[in-house]
């Protein structure tokens, strides 16, 4: 019984996930570039968005492809050089589309679940 | 030197790149290049490195198909699993001839199995068929060149073409009839088994 509760549980992690992962990776590449490990330990802080750390790498393939990100080499003081991933001018008109679209959402998600709770 | 850590790893960088087989080499490459560096900095940043220390690592990654799923979803690509045209295929490789051809087609039809599984299924059979005649043929051969080199026997022996069919229905039938494809559709059925992809989560 606890199981099935804590599957759903997971379940709904998981829809909630799966749309707002690749706006998060992008706030994060909005204020400075960064590379993968980095990118990924910076999303790992926030509880309960990422289960998988390598699922972010096909994510970012994907984001480079659709010109949200661009990427470049950088030299590294510890060992060989990395990539950067950095935010192009479509990432930055997706992720101010995205934050509007969010605010409007949660607000009325909010109001929504606060007024079942009265009746 | 090589250490355990390294085999650890070698083993799930293959795992990797193995789930990712549909994926455009280069995107794969892309991707499998990243986890790879993903995992060079976790590693420099252990305090001791050992297998514990680099399982945690690798466990936090996630397994290679949990990756290759979510990928396979980012970039629209659908899961190849073993179905009805990978069981038909196997069963058409085990009768002669015109199910060898239709089998053929129907693994390089496939998603599931590697090219080189597909090479493997192609040529094994044709492979058995003509080592068998080169075989025979040679055999016969040397009996025959025996027999002339000293006086020719008064007895008739028997014809070349009667020894080689001797031959031929002593072992290469059973072999390229029955053993060698029976042989070649288990190993597709295995492989099948192995190759399909996990369902996306």
């Amino acid at each position: 019984m606890s199981d099935m509760v804590s599957a759903d549980k997971e379940g709904m992690a998981t829809e909630l996930r799966r749309g707002t992962l690749e706006y998060c990776v992008l706030a994060l590449l909005s204020k400075e570039p960064r590379y993968g490990f980095d990118l990924v330990r910076a999303l790992g802080q926030v509880d309960g968005l990422v289960t998988s750390e390598g699922t972010i790498y096909p994510l970012l393939s994907r984001l480079r492809r659709d010109g949200l990100v661009k990427t470049s080499w950088k030299e590294s003081t510890s060992g060989p050089p990395r990539r950067y991933y950095e935010l192009t001018p479509a990432g930055k008109r997706a992720l101010e589309e995205f934050k509007g679209e969010w605010d409007r959402f949660t607000r009325a998600v909010g109001r929504l679940l606060k007024s079942g709770r009265k009746s | 030197m090589r250490t355990a850590t390294d085999s650890v790893i070698d083993t799930y960088m293959k795992e990797l790149q193995q789930e990712l087989r549909a994926f455009p080499a280069t995107r794969r490459r892309e991707i499998v290049d990243e986890v790879r560096e993903h995992i060079a900095q976790a590693r420099g940043e252990l305090d001791s490195e050992n297998e514990a220390a680099i399982r945690t690592v690798l466990d936090r990654l996630g397994e290679p198909s949990e990756i290759a799923a979510s990928a396979r979803e980012r970039f629209g690509i659908r899961p190849a699993r073993a179905g009805v045209l990978e069981g038909v295929a196997a069963v058409a490789l085990l009768v002669p001839f015109i199910g060898w051809l239709l089998g053929t087609i129907l693994v390089w039809l496939s998603r599931v199995w590697t090219t080189r599984d597909k090479v493997i299924a192609t040529i094994t059979v044709p492979g058995i068929w003509l080592f068998g005649l080169l075989g025979t043929l040679a055999s016969s051969t040397s009996v025959h060149v025996s027999g002339s080199s000293g006086p020719p026997p008064p007895t008739i022996e028997p014809s070349g073409i009667e020894r080689v069919m001797n031959i031929a229905f002593a072992w290469i039938f059973p072999l390229g009839v029955i053993v060698v494809p029976l042989a070649v559709a288990i190993y597709l059925v295995v492989r099948a088994r192995n190759l399909s992809d996990a369902a996306t989560a």
